[in-house]
């Protein structure tokens, strides 16, 4: 049901309906600014970014071939947005990163941990993670997007996708000891 | 069991993908290094899970619409600029092409005459018109005045 709506949002887009388009903005504009704020942090290059999307999608949809999920095809543009933004070209993006296979050795600092010291602590660890890294635990930890919708957008295989988010987790864990030693 | 095969799989094991079998788990249970990193990943892990998801700003959906008019509207003009262009560019090449052959067949030598006979003629004709402008303008404004009126009144009626 919710399939055959989005077929004829999407239908009703292509053919000029600014009504169809402006459903389709408000229906993604939150998960896409979440995802894009989540990986830039400042609030205003957001915005930019998120409207950057949406001007993609605007142009896009003429070639869109429905063959993914529109919401997936959403995410590719917010993921190749994201890493253009960090300077990276989407088509040569390695998620391996040689430096995160360090093992991340527990230490007692990690005792100190409070949940609220975390979090605090967690945005600017976060703000430290490579951009492949950050857009990985955006999208994964943003309601809805699972590990499989992960793959589809990103256009990897599930098994890398989990591998690459257990890497950039053990990647935080470290770097939040670190800030606490 | 080593530390390091233990930690590879703390992650997973904090984010529910993994049940740790039974060496893992007895490791994790002897081992305070790794009993502490699996604590810290599922403390991690539970964070990043309360995380707070930014929301978009109120008049998000209204700029962005804005926005993207704005580009259609750029993209628009570039194409008309495009298409003047081009067009010019073919009027100038027609009427290059024109005048080159012109040129090398001879006739333009032949048209000059022609022009010039043309020429004197229209001349003649504009003098013996000049007189009856006024008449001609008045006429033809008339006409005007009178079509304009027309199309004004069927419009109306077709409203």
């Amino acid at each position: 049901m919710e399939d055959v709506h989005e077929r004829e949002l999407v239908e009703r887009c292509r053919s000029g309906d600014e009504h169809a388009f402006q459903e389709l903005v408000d229906r993604h504009k939150d998960l896409v600014f979440a995802l894009i704020a989540r990986t830039v942090q400042d609030r205003s290059r957001a915005e930019d970014l998120a409207q950057d999307v949406f001007l993609r999608i605007h142009r896009g949809l003429p070639y869109f071939r429905g063959e993914a999920r529109l919401s997936t095809w959403i995410y590719r543009i917010v993921a190749n947005v994201c890493l253009q933004e960090h300077g990276h070209t989407p088509a040569t993006v390695s998620f391996d990163d040689e430096r995160t296979r360090a093992k991340a050795m527990p230490s007692a600092p990690d005792r100190q941990f409070g949940d609220l010291e975390l979090r605090d602590r967690l945005e600017k660890a976060i703000a430290r993670l490579p951009a492949n890294y950050r857009l990985l635990i955006a999208a994964h930890y943003l309601n809805g997007v699972q590990y499989e919708g992960l793959a589809d957008a990103l256009q990897l295989p599930l098994g890398t996708v989990k591998t690459q988010l257990y890497r950039a987790k053990r990647q935080l864990r470290r770097l939040l000891e670190t800030d606490l030693k | 069991m080593f530390c390091d095969e233990a930690l590879d799989s703390v992650e997973a094991i904090a984010a529910g993908d993994l049940a740790p079998d039974g060496r893992v788990a007895s490791h994790l249970a002897t081992c305070p290094n790794c009993a502490l990193a699996l604590e810290g990943a599922r403390r991690l892990e539970a964070s990043l899970r309360r995380r707070a998801a930014p929301t978009a700003p109120a008049e998000f959906t209204s700029r962005t619409l804005a926005r993207i008019r704005r580009a259609r509207w750029r993209s628009d003009q570039f194409l008309d600029v495009g298409f003047n262009v081009a067009i010019l560019l073919v009027v100038v090449s027609v009427v290059a092409g024109v005048w080159m052959l012109l040129n090398r067949t001879g006739i333009v030598s032949v048209s000059g005459d022609a022009v010039n006979v043309f020429g004197s003629g229209f001349v003649a004709l504009a003098r013996r018109v000049a007189p009856a402008l006024p008449l001609y303008a008045g006429a033809a404004a008339l006409l005007v005045s009178a079509l304009a009126i027309w199309w004004w009144a069927e419009r109306d009626a077709a409203l």
